[in-house]
């Protein structure tokens, strides 16, 4: 058929339909899944894991004689105020951080999936009851209440610091799970299973998990950043772990000192893994989040 | 009947006739009422907190005699401890504690800091005004900020411009506030030397106005782009979803311009959702405020806060935790009260705001 310039397609919603044939090879298996952020994140996790292999010097050693270098041949990226070498920390550190965020990630699903589905399931009053309880809490700045019981605390070590984060985390996440839960509670299969009298366990393993997992699998994986970006944050203040305990977050501590000398890569370095870092879980993250189909615009 | 009132006083009189039916005072006393329960419900949520706050305190190892005494304790008498702790209310069972404390509280009278040996509010007091500057303008900064990109965003969207302030939204978001912070200060104040690192004002120029604002101006960036897109990527979303609503097509056929369509019909639409995500948005701000103050040293309640807890002064940290929790409850119940009067379907706002927030 000619095209006739006098006749045009208009509509808020017209687009030209064509069909794309799909070339089924290697590559197209990749084709929008974050592989880039994989490849980085996997390589500084790996890095982490098998520090020993790769550092050039002892991580807690103070080189006395060699502090506050720049970046050289012996030294890659550098020495710290303390004479310590920060290619060796920033591997053997990741493993502290990387840690905290697999730990407190995973203290706050259970507490938050847990709660979210008793929220869920229980009756109107029950459930008004603790999520009024978790808005309550959730008033009052995350932060300000890590700072308050790491202010009844003694010095933090790994385990605790994931405790805390993860503790003071899963309010958003018990509220998603909340949701997803009241929407399939009333569904036959569920109905059908409370009849045969299984108990709240069995049906939320067997019933609940599997129909929200994939709504907070997003929440989930970018709580993994959070918290690592937590963990560095309280780790600078002073308040998470101490300078002894290898993180990149007590590395970034010295940053202070660092200002004083003028040593950017103290400063700069750790801090760039650090990001990265974070944002390769965000973006492996992102891959999760639930695609909205929306409509064409109207405008 | 349809009564069509052509007078200049006509319209007083309806006026007046509908006062006088009743129908305005009946309006006025569900409002009245309504006021009512959210007064009791926001006293026994603070009640509640307050509960919480110092069960958690009290029942948490640790001796708060060696925060407030340190190293001094050892060298004191058995009667030197039993009064100082009669002194600080740490005798008796906790219940009755806790109504000491509560009691004390209603008189104005916080309790003592463990680490200043002063009064709390003597404390928290003069540090109150810089927070309030710095966490008040951030605020409405990341707010008006925020709306533009938005509104930018959903304009061209899916186009390049689109595409790239997401992208860098999300990173900047992503980026720690505080190594934010430190990155702003080694470049343009330790290697430029063009802002101050650190305080609030420079020393001896309290009252200048210039010297204040040279040394807001990094604390405010790195409040900005910490929070920015977190709002900015909701609103976009919001407008998204309005933009494809049927209302849109008629004004776009009537001849209205794309811009016009979004600022003065969308916009105004998604706007009660706005008022509400900025009442909700308040602990997460002021957790913002906290890391900027400590990055800069600016003194304010968020430095004090994280002094605090290095010195395990949760006395202080109690009252500043039931503060903050009063101030964010009641934006709270007021954003809501205040829409539910505007818009009464902002009832089910509640679990909107849970799928924008995810």
């Amino acid at each position: 058929m000619e095209k006739d310039d006098r006749f045009e397609m208009v509509g808020a919603a017209y687009r030209e339909r064509k069909t794309v044939i799909r070339e089924r090879g290697f590559w197209s298996w990749f084709k929008g899944k974050p592989i880039v952020a994989t490849a980085v994140f996997v390589l500084i996790l790996l890095g982490c894991v098998f520090a020993e292999f790769i550092i050039n010097h002892d991580p807690s050693q103070f080189y006395l004689s060699n502090m506050n270098q720049a970046p050289n041949k012996e030294f890659y990226f550098g020495t710290d105020s303390m004479g310590r070498d920060i290619y060796s920390i920033i591997w053997h550190g990741g493993r502290a951080s990387l840690l905290i965020g697999f730990l407190s990630t995973f203290i706050l699903t259970v507490v938050g999936v847990i709660y979210g589905c008793v929220s869920g399931s229980t009756d109107s009053l029950g459930d008004n009851i603790m999520m009024r309880g978790v808005e309550l809490i959730q008033s009052i700045p995350t932060l300000l209440m890590i700072l308050l019981i790491i202010s009844l605390m003694a010095t933090q070590n790994v385990i605790s610091i994931s405790f805390v984060i993860g503790i003071t985390a899963w309010f958003a996440l018990a509220r998603i799970v909340r949701s997803e839960v009241r929407q399939i509670r009333n569904s036959e299969y569920v109905l059908a299973s409370r009849c045969m009298g299984s108990s709240f366990l069995y049906r939320m393993r067997k019933h609940l998990i599997p129909n929200f997992v994939s709504a907070i699998m997003f929440v989930v994986i970018s709580s993994v950043a959070t918290n690592i970006g937590m963990e560095s944050t309280l780790s600078f203040l002073g308040l998470g772990l101490p300078i002894e305990v290898l993180s990149w977050g007590s590395m970034l501590a010295l940053a202070d000192r660092a200002l004083l000398l003028n040593t950017w890569w103290v400063i700069v370095i750790p801090g760039a893994f650090l990001v990265v870092t974070l944002l390769c879980v965000t973006q492996i993250g992102h891959y999760f989040r639930q695609q909205t189909n929306r409509r064409p615009s109207n405008i | 009947m349809k009564v069509v009132c052509r007078s200049p006083w006509g319209r007083w009189t309806a006026f007046f006739l509908f006062i006088a039916s009743g129908d305005f005072f009946v309006n006025m006393a569900s409002i009245w009422r309504k006021l009512g329960r959210r007064l009791i419900l926001f006293v026994f949520m603070l009640f509640l907190l307050s509960v919480i706050v110092f069960y958690v305190a009290r029942l948490t190892p640790g001796d708060p005699l060696q925060s407030f005494f340190g190293d001094a304790m050892e060298t004191m008498s058995t009667e030197q401890l039993d009064a100082a702790r009669e002194r600080l209310g740490l005798t008796g069972p906790i219940y009755l504690q806790y109504g000491h404390w509560i009691a004390k509280v209603f008189k104005g009278d916080f309790g003592l800091s463990l680490r200043y040996k002063k009064p709390v509010s003597e404390v928290v007091g003069p540090l109150l005004g810089n927070t309030l500057i710095l966490g008040t303008t951030a605020y409405a900064l990341v707010f008006i900020f925020s709306i533009v990109l938005a509104i930018v965003c959903v304009r061209y969207e899916d186009r390049f411009i689109d595409k790239l302030i997401c992208r860098l939204g999300t990173t900047a978001f992503y980026i720690p506030a505080f190594w934010l912070g430190v990155v702003l200060v080694l470049l343009f104040s330790v290697n430029l030397r063009w802002l101050p690192s650190s305080g609030a004002y420079g020393l001896g120029k309290a009252g200048d106005v210039i010297d204040r604002v040279k040394h807001l101006i990094m604390p405010l960036a790195v409040m900005i782009l910490s929070h920015l897109w977190y709002y900015g990527y909701m609103i976009r979303n919001k407008l998204l979803d309005e933009v494809r609503r049927d209302y849109v097509l008629l004004a776009r056929a009537k001849g209205l311009g794309k811009t016009e369509v979004l600022i003065k019909h969308c916009f105004r639409n998604v706007l009660p959702t706005i008022v509400s995500i900025m009442a909700i948005s308040i602990p997460h701000v002021l957790s913002g405020t906290y890391v900027a103050e400590a990055v800069f040293n600016y003194p304010g309640i968020g430095l004090l806060a994280v002094n605090s807890a290095k010195y395990h002064d949760y006395n202080l940290l109690m009252v500043m935790v039931l503060i903050t929790g009063a101030v964010v409850i009641l934006a709270g119940m007021t954003a809501q009260f205040v829409n539910e009067i505007i818009d009464p379907r902002m009832k089910e706002l509640d679990e909107v705001l849970i799928k924008v927030s995810d």
